[in-house]
């Protein structure tokens, strides 16, 4: 009896240290500025995206000769393009194919990097294969191979996140990869090793979930790179194919008449610079709260 | 016995302002420096003693540092001097050199070019000259072959070597006062006793005052003539060498003392430590600074703090039983 | 230091391997008959012969790849579909605007850059400081293109001082040369420039706090010697290194600003090449502008040893 009710206790004392790590961890994430603020922006952003279109009265492509180039106005509030069409719904469409070629690069990249970072850090061999591999892919310019490769795959959305994920795959690899040798040199690694398990369950169970708080937070910035770059190959006309809204896209069709409608580039430019601000800020926030150590001096 | 004196702190008080609010590192302090004097200054770590040392040359950010008291040198309050005007006084008048010779000498410059800076900066001469003088406070401070090591680089000198360099640049213009904030802390024991024989062989031969600042009893007994003991920003006691050791007043110079005493004789006796650690600055005890950790502590220790008073001819004591202590005393003797 | 140049020369053999092989397999990743793809799907199949025999399609591709190599070793890129002329010729004749940009670029961000570093620095926790991690932040985020078309906007349109796009040599004078590349090297040096400034300003908090600039200090140097002659040069090392990573990106960005602001260099050579399907062009210049910044990159580990003597012998580092 009385070890059920010791067993009762350390229960409720257990749920009750949960609760007040929980309460410690709202407060550091609430008190970290550039965090929430990073937040809000991309969780605005991913709402417009979202729901944007529900309240849109314009289809983002249809055209309307009669009033095209025409400035703000309250039935076009960021004006018109050069075929009539309306620049904000242009903007919120966008959003979906940008938000979302990032995003996927984001994962993407994320699980390739993870799976090479953490089999390179296990396997010597490997290792000099593979870094020598990302090494090649790292002396690149990224925006050039992204250019290259979309040159060689031909311009559609897919390929898009195809050709940044290559370029992205080495930086988070290269992450992974210093933080599981760290990991590797570690006690209870060892002592998992020592108790027979296999090097599969030791990479998986062990290695890589204390990999992920770094991972993310490269991921984070690869996120904002990978925006930026499909916004470059749009704007190049290599990447997204036309008539579709990326806002690279749209940065096109307003450079051509920047002289005759700065609403065209203005907007679209806004947009992207805020959603990088805000993964940017994001990340930082990030790094702050889940490696204290390396916010200071980062090298 | 103390000539006139070359340099005279009076009632200094240094304070910084921190993240955590003012704190107050050196609280009240005041001593002189005779001409020629070697005079220590002696405490634990974070006691106050480099922080007076680099207050009298006025080292610290002054964004963040507010100075108070005054130091007298040569007719002037450097306190009270414009800040462009301490460019002169440092390291012409007066030097420092410091406990790690290693960080303490630029890594990207060679050795002769550190030490020429201090003669060109001062010094109307050519580099010539200059490179004349640095070979010549090389063959002073004693390292072989200065020809050769003029043209190298810190990290290519060993740790002896390194304070010889820094001895050689403090001596560049025959500054009246060296400041030497942990000199050979962070040499090895021989090595250590080389450099203090170089300063003492210096203080004879050019006559300079020199502050001493270490934590270590033994070199002062060696080399000084007058002590200063400081505790958490305070000097507890001052008195000339002999004085000291044959009578220590303050319990923790006496604590001092003992953990040194034991080392060349009994050593069947555990380590005598002083009990306790030095408390934070940020929490000053309210009466006696050393109460806490004071075996004579009493309510009136606790509750007021005591001012530093003459005893005897050549002593100072900041503490409420020093009459006890003198007439009965060391405690547990 | 003669092992340590050795040692790192040949750290970059791999480099260029992997890098020539990639450039070399981009051309395969196309789908379908690269032939068909570049002369379009109405092409005549003797045309598509024609093109298969003169891009070594028919040989095994081991075999084209190291008669690629091989040619790229002795300075043969191959022949541009396009232009009458050869890959190399292209490149040398894109070369010079290029170049102009690129160092004009990298001076406008040197000259913004430290500066704030150092006066961030020295006046950390302020307002000043605040405002140059503001810029800094701003300057990271802004990607060179939209910036190009920001500063047209203000510049071009609005205030009208400055051309929109254009180039001319430096041979027509330095003003009419440097109108042209103003606002594009603005474009391309200011992301290089807040990156450069936040790590000038962390570079100079370390060493401002190190013992050898109390040294300095308590020697009587005046505060702005110790400033520019003890901290500076030792803050130079990691400016350096991100120096070096990030001109990558710098020269990156010419390829966009480059063709927004129509300067014929490297850059827009390659967009046009990538929207023409001009694969040896494409080909040749990624690999030319990837070894150079490998030997860039190299030149700068080499101008370590200037600055700092402990690698100049450490040789193991």
């Amino acid at each position: 009896m009385t070890d059920m009710t010791q067993d009762i206790d350390l229960q409720q004392v257990k749920k009750a240290l949960k609760k007040e790590q929980n309460r410690i961890l709202m407060q550091q994430v609430l008190a970290n500025r550039s965090l929430v603020i990073g937040f809000v922006i991309i969780a605005l952003l991913v709402l417009v995206a979202v729901f944007g279109p529900l309240f849109l009265t314009y289809d983002p492509n249809q055209m309307d000769v009669v009033n095209r180039l025409k400035g703000p106005s309250a039935a076009h509030w960021m004006g018109t393009d050069n075929l009539g069409r309306d620049v904000l719904s242009r903007i919120v469409y966008g959003a979906q194919i940008s938000i979302g070629v990032g995003f996927a690069v984001a994962v993407i990249s994320s699980f390739l990097g993870l799976i090479v970072g953490i089999y390179s850090s296990y396997y010597k061999w490997l290792d000099h294969v593979l870094m020598r591999v990302a090494d090649g892919i790292m002396a690149f310019p990224g925006l050039l191979l992204a250019l290259a490769l979309m040159a060689a795959l031909g311009g559609r959305v897919s390929n898009v996140v195809i050709a940044v994920s290559i370029v992205a795959t080495p930086y988070i690899a290269r992450v992974v990869r210093s933080e599981a040798l760290a990991l590797k040199e570690q006690t209870f690694v060892e002592a998992t090793r020592a108790l027979g398990a296999s090097n599969t369950r030791i990479i998986w169970l062990h290695i890589a979930p204390n990999t992920l708080s770094s991972l993310i937070v490269q991921a984070t910035f690869i996120f904002a790179e990978a925006i930026i770059i499909e916004a470059a190959l749009s704007f190049l006309g290599a990447g997204v194919p036309p008539p579709a809204p990326s806002w690279g896209n749209i940065l096109s069709d307003g450079k051509t008449y920047i002289f005759k409608a700065w609403w065209m580039t203005f907007f679209p430019g806004m947009t992207i610079v805020l959603a990088i601000i805000g993964l940017n800020l994001f990340g930082d926030g990030l790094r702050d709260l889940l490696d204290p150590h390396s916010s200071r001096g980062k090298k | 016995m103390q000539a006139k004196p070359v340099l005279e702190v009076k009632n200094l008080r240094t304070s910084f302002r921190t993240e955590r609010g003012k704190v107050t590192a050196v609280d009240g302090v005041s001593f002189s420096l005779g001409k020629g004097e070697v005079l220590g200054v002696v405490g634990e770590s974070g006691c106050g003693k480099s922080a007076t040392a680099q207050s009298i040359l006025r080292l610290f950010d002054e964004t963040y540092t507010t100075h108070e008291g005054e130091v007298w040198f040569e007719g002037q309050d450097l306190l009270s001097l414009p800040a462009a005007a301490m460019h002169s006084v440092r390291g012409n008048h007066i030097s420092m050199i410091f406990q790690d010779p290693l960080s303490s000498l630029n890594p990207v410059y060679t050795i002769g070019n550190q030490i020429a800076e201090a003669i060109l900066i001062h010094k109307n001469v050519s580099r010539r000259e200059a490179n004349a003088r640095v070979l010549e406070l090389l063959k002073l401070t004693g390292i072989p072959a200065p020809e050769k090591r003029m043209g190298e680089y810190p990290h290519e000198l060993s740790g002896g070597m390194r304070q010889r360099v820094m001895i050689a640049m403090a001596l560049a213009c025959e500054s009246k006062v060296l400041i030497a904030d942990e000199p050979t802390t962070a040499l090895d024991v021989t090595i250590q006793a080389q450099i203090m024989a170089l300063m003492e062989d210096l203080n004879e031969k050019l006559d300079m005052g020199i502050i001493l600042i270490t934590h270590d009893l033994g070199v002062v007994a060696e080399v000084c003539s007058r002590v200063v003991v400081m505790y958490l920003g305070q000097v507890v006691e001052e008195a000339d060498v002999v004085s000291l050791f044959a009578r220590p007043l303050h319990p923790y110079t006496q604590g001092l003392m003992k953990s040194i005493a034991q080392m060349d004789c009994d050593r069947s006796q555990p380590l005598h430590v002083i009990e306790g650690t030095v408390p934070s600055l940020h929490s000053v005890p309210a009466g006696c600074r050393f109460a806490p950790r004071c075996p004579f502590a009493d309510d009136l220790c606790r509750t007021r703090m005591p001012e530093l008073e003459q005893h005897g001819d050549s002593q100072k004591v900041r503490c409420w039983h020093a009459e006890t202590i003198l007439r009965e005393g060391n405690a547990d003797a | 230091m003669k092992s340590y140049l050795i040692k790192r020369l040949l750290s970059v053999v791999p480099v260029l391997f992997i890098v020539s092989t990639i450039v070399f397999l981009i051309l395969y990743l196309t789908p379908g008959d690269p032939a068909i793809v570049i002369l379009g799907e109405e092409a005549s199949q003797e045309q598509v012969d024609n093109l298969r025999e003169q891009l070594g399609l028919n040989r095994p591709m081991v075999e084209q790849y190291f008669s690629w190599i091989g040619n790229a070793l002795r300075g043969d890129l191959g022949e541009s579909f396009y232009m009458n002329e050869t890959v190399m010729g292209a490149i040398l004749s894109h070369l010079g605007p290029t170049i102009s940009l690129g160092i004009l670029a990298e001076l406008i961000a040197l000259v913004l850059a430290i500066p704030m570093g150092i006066i961030a620095a020295r006046h950390k926790g302020t307002a000043t400081d605040q405002s140059v991690m503001a810029f800094s932040l701003l300057g990271m985020s802004i990607p060179n293109f939209l910036l190009s078309l920001f500063l047209i906007l203000i510049f071009s349109v609005t205030l009208r001082w400055l051309p929109v796009a254009g180039y001319q040599p430096l041979s027509a004078g330095l003003w009419e040369h440097l109108k042209f590349l103003i606002l594009p090297a603005f474009a391309l040096g200011t992301a290089h420039a807040a990156l450069i400034a936040r790590m000038t300003r962390s570079a100079m908090l370390e060493v401002l706090n190190a013992n050898y600039i109390k040294t300095a200090r308590a020697k009587g140097v005046k505060e702005r010697w110790v400033i520019y002659k003890h901290a500076l040069r030792n803050a130079f090392l990691p400016i350096l290194t991100v120096m070096g990573q990030s001109f990558l990106s710098l020269m990156g960005g010419t390829a966009i600003v480059e063709t927004i602001f129509s300067i014929p260099g490297i850059g827009q050579l390659i967009v046009n090449a990538v929207m023409r399907r001009d694969y040896a062009v494409v080909q040749g210049a990624v690999l030319y502008v990837t070894f150079a910044f490998v030997f860039i990159n190299l030149a700068v580990d080499m101008l370590y040893g200037i600055v700092n003597p402990q690698v100049r012998l450490d040789s193991k580092k």
